[in-house]
């Protein structure tokens, strides 16, 4: 029997606590604070009190915790991996964005 | 119970020492970890790979592994008759083999057991495991939402606290807003907790397949919109296909090759606020082959034009000497 799924939730839509981005992402107490004080993950408002953080803190939060855990990484080159890896996907959102500007025939 | 051969989904001996074991690791994790690989099926690759790890890079489960002795991957076994008692006994008292016991399971939780014991974990309360899956749908089916059927291995507790998959049917609603790179969340959909333990959330991660005609940019659509050369000179009324239905645009005499002529609120619709555009993109196309008559056409159009296509190379040009 199938279940039937209705109540979805975009995370675009959703705000989280510290508390809860914590418990959300899997990742020690103490490197979330470390990734937060470096500004790789940041809140939403950053004048806001407490912070408020959102989809893509979380979605940050758990690509750190899957490196954390599978290359054994401390919060330096976790912090080096993350830079890098938001500048790829950023380069990679540019030149998307060029491919579909250009005619199919050109792209 | 299944044999894997983990020796073999890290590419090492089985006399290899710990370092060419974490060396091996270290190059497949580079090339297949999903947060960093392009390989496909990248994801069940690194949790072969990650499973391999994780049993033969710890001493004591490795040793557990190596008694099981060497079987063909995928051939059904049973490890010889003192081997629960030897590496689970003292712990998993419990728990006893079965055909569903999954390997990479039964080494996950050897290691639980090492450090406290199956009554310990059965006490404790933990939470569900979070389970992401991607879902692939078409650019009409996020204008208009859609349902989609998920056939899921959820992994679940068992009573001794093993995680375990389990199949699960789902059917699932993705509203209308939803485009390349959203993800939702279906809050403790994912596998369940024990011991009191929240429930885990499943996450559906949303990528747009290829379409003939749409190209996708965040909420906005692209078209290729090609143009006769008469057609761009004087300006037109063409029909242009669009997810709500084809619309009547009007190209402005003019219009030049690359130029992006928007309409409003004809792309994808946003979960809140409004829709996405569409743009159709100008390419100003030519007939493969002209009669005789259109090149006389053509001919005299050349005589009769003074426009230069070029003038800015030869100005450009000769600035450079």
């Amino acid at each position: 029997m199938r279940i039937d799924l209705n109540e979805v939730i975009w995370l675009e839509a959703e705000t989280l606590s510290f508390d809860e981005l914590l418990e959300r992402s899997g990742l020690p107490a103490s490197l979330l604070q470390e990734l937060v004080h470096a500004g790789s993950i940041e809140p939403l408002d950053p004048a806001a009190a407490p912070p408020q953080y959102g989809a893509r803190a979380l979605t940050a939060a758990r690509r750190a915790h899957r490196l954390h855990q599978d290359f054994e990484l401390d919060a330096s080159a976790l912090l080096l991996v993350l830079g890098l890896l938001d500048r790829l996907a950023e380069l990679e959102g540019r030149l998307h964005e060029l491919q579909v500007k250009l005619p199919r025939r050109l792209g | 119970m299944q044999y894997k051969d983990y020796y073999a989904a890290l590419g090492v001996a089985r006399d290899a020492s710990e370092e060419q074991i974490k060396q091996a690791y270290r190059k497949l994790a580079r090339k297949y970890h999903p947060d960093v690989s392009k390989e496909p099926d990248a994801e069940a690759k690194f949790k072969e790979v990650a499973e391999a790890y994780q049993t033969l890079k710890d001493p004591q489960k490795r040793a557990a592994y190596d008694q099981l002795g060497s079987h063909r991957p995928g051939e059904d076994f049973r490890p010889p008759p003192d081997w629960q008692q030897q590496w689970q006994g003292p712990f998993d008292e419990g728990s006893s083999f079965s055909e569903q016991v999954d390997l990479g399971d039964l080494f996950a939780h050897l290691g639980a057991g090492f450090a406290r014991g199956a009554r310990g974990r059965a006490q404790m309360s933990m939470p569900g495991r979070d389970f992401e899956v991607a879902v692939p749908i078409s650019i009409e089916e996020a204008f208009a939402g859609t349902h989609i059927d998920l056939d899921l291995a959820m992994p679940e507790y068992d009573e001794h606290g093993r995680v375990r998959p389990v199949p699960q049917a789902f059917r699932a609603r993705i509203p209308r807003g939803a485009t390349q790179g959203q993800r939702l969340r279906l809050a403790g959909k994912g596998g369940r907790g024990f011991n009191g333990g929240r429930n885990g959330d499943l996450y559906l991660d949303i990528s747009l397949r290829p379409h003939p005609i749409y190209r996708a940019n965040g909420h906005d659509l692209y078209l290729d919109l090609p143009l006769a050369p008469w057609e761009a000179v004087l300006g037109t009324s063409v029909e242009v296909p669009t997810p709500g239905g084809a619309v009547r645009l009007k190209i402005p005499a003019g219009t030049q090759a690359g130029q992006q002529l928007r309409l409003p609120r004809r792309g994808l619709p946003r979960p809140r606020g409004e829709p996405g555009d569409l743009y159709a993109v100008v390419s100003i196309v030519l007939p493969r082959e002209a009669s005789e008559r259109e090149r006389t056409l053509y001919r005299e159009l050349g005589e009769a034009s003074s426009f230069n296509p070029r003038a800015h190379l030869s100005q450009e040009g000769s600035h450079a000497h």
